[in-house]
């Protein structure tokens, strides 16, 4: 698998699916939707997806002295390297406004969602939406992805759009903790986001596995 | 010796069938694959590739069927699909860095050897290389890591008549060490040049799968060149 990672990330990807990672310091960002960088990071990952095609990425990989499945297995782990790297800089963006800039009148006056681990477990359900939606869409063709992005982007702003609500609701102003005001329930959403996640991601890389078996490629 | 096989392979468009296709490849042995443009050539050596989900039959290496021992068997097959375009953008020196970490058997000299010979440049990208040189960028992969079964589809188009004769001449002394090599073509003086072996496909049925002697006095008329044979054959085809 280490040789196919190399692979995915010397030849297959686009340069963007680095450079979008930096858009996880968007969390940093006051009086704006934070969960958006998350669609930031996939969409540098779609990038990726879109030059691999054009250059006939599948078929060289397939070719190559591995399992079909394991070119399947490939693809996830660049998409999970991504998300990942993109995660760490909103976790360590959101340590920051969580510590340093608890009481920061700039954030405390935040209509939208403040960065805390609840933030970041719904970061994780983006991630795990493009995993299910986008990914899985794609390898049901290995060709066609106009579809399943824009179906992406839809339940994921739905999604984003929730997010961002959910501490109006009565009851729920919790969610918007700052600093380290309920720590437990935040960081059981965050072990939520991240199991919903590696659900999502698992259960998709497996239907692609199965589904690129069948594929003409 | 028979080193890999298909066995009754069945594939199903909407327009074109693939009729239960069987055919040896022999060790040390050239193989020529011909059929004209849409016969089913490259659906089959698509097959051989794994490449296409079958309908039925299967494709064998080394004894073993293909699925199931893919790491094991393409570790061991070399294989070229023409002009198709790999990175454009990357240079064949970043290409050929990935790709030899996938196999154990990569020889850098071959490699070195196989560069020198094809006049190919490691800091070119492969939208730089025109249709022909694609087709030795191509071969230079396929050559380059001690395969024991050389599957290539259609290698010679679009190389010039020296390139051509100098890439037969490469099967003729891979055959020698003792690998087996099975090519398709349109171009029958190709088969006529180096093939032991001929396997005909029209319209999507394997027709023959001989030694090209064999091939002959089965087929040919007296005084016939292969080429004719073949222009009759598929006349004889197309009016049946």
């Amino acid at each position: 698998m280490r040789n196919i990672l190399a692979k995915e990330m010397k030849l297959s990807a686009s340069i963007l699916s680095y450079l979008f990672i930096a858009f996880g310091l968007m969390f940093l960002l006051p009086g704006y939707p934070i969960l958006v960088s998350a669609f930031f990071v996939t969409l540098g990952i779609f990038q990726s997806f879109q030059s691999a095609r054009e250059a006939n990425d599948l078929v060289f990989s397939a070719l190559l002295p591995i399992a079909k499945r394991d070119v399947v297995r490939g693809k996830y782990l660049f998409v999970c390297l991504i998300e990942a790297c993109g995660f760490l800089l909103m976790a360590l963006s959101a340590l920051v406004r969580m510590t340093l800039f608890s009481d920061s009148i700039v954030y405390r006056s935040n209509a939208l969602m403040n960065a805390n681990p609840f933030a970041l477990g719904a970061a994780c359900f983006i991630f795990g939406l493009f995993n299910w939606i986008f990914v899985g869409g794609f390898f049901k063709t290995a060709y066609k992805f106009a579809r399943p992005f824009v179906a992406y982007i839809i339940v994921g702003f739905v999604s984003i759009g929730v997010f961002e609500a959910l501490h109006h609701f009565p009851g729920l102003s919790w969610l918007n903790a700052f600093g380290t005001d309920d720590l437990g329930r935040q960081l059981a959403l965050l072990a939520c986001g991240i199991l919903a996640y590696l659900l999502m991601t698992l259960l998709s890389c497996r239907r692609a596995c199965e589904s690129f078996e069948k594929i003409d490629l | 010796m028979s080193i890999a096989e298909a066995r009754g392979l069945v594939k199903r468009y909407p327009s074109f069938e693939l009729k239960e296709a069987s055919f040896p490849i022999s060790e040390g042995r050239i193989t020529g694959f011909i059929g004209r443009n849409g016969a089913g050539k490259t659906t089959t050596i698509k097959a051989l590739l794994n490449l296409i989900h079958l309908d039925g039959g299967e494709v064998r290496y080394f004894g073993k069927p293909l699925i199931g021992n893919e790491n094991e068997v393409k570790q061991q097959i070399g294989y070229s699909t023409g002009t198709v375009n790999w990175y454009p953008r990357k240079r064949i020196r970043d290409i050929t860095g990935i790709v030899k970490r996938f196999y154990d058997t990569w020889d850098e000299d071959a490699y070195r050897k196989y560069m020198t010979l094809f006049s190919l440049e490691e800091d070119k990208t492969p939208l730089e290389l025109s249709e022909g040189m694609k087709v030795k960028f191509n071969l230079l992969l396929a050559l380059s890591h001690r395969a024991r079964v050389l599957i290539l589809d259609e290698p010679t188009s679009g190389l010039d008549p020296f390139s051509r004769s100098e890439l037969l001449d490469i099967f003729t002394d891979l055959k020698h060490e003792g690998v087996a090599v099975f090519f398709s073509t349109h171009i029958i003086s190709d088969i006529e040049k180096c093939a032991d072996d001929i396997v005909y496909i029209s319209n999507g049925r394997i027709i023959a799968a001989l030694p090209r002697e064999d091939f002959a006095a089965k087929h040919s008329l007296p005084g016939e060149t292969l080429e004719e044979t073949m222009l009759r054959l598929e006349k004889e085809a197309a009016h049946a």
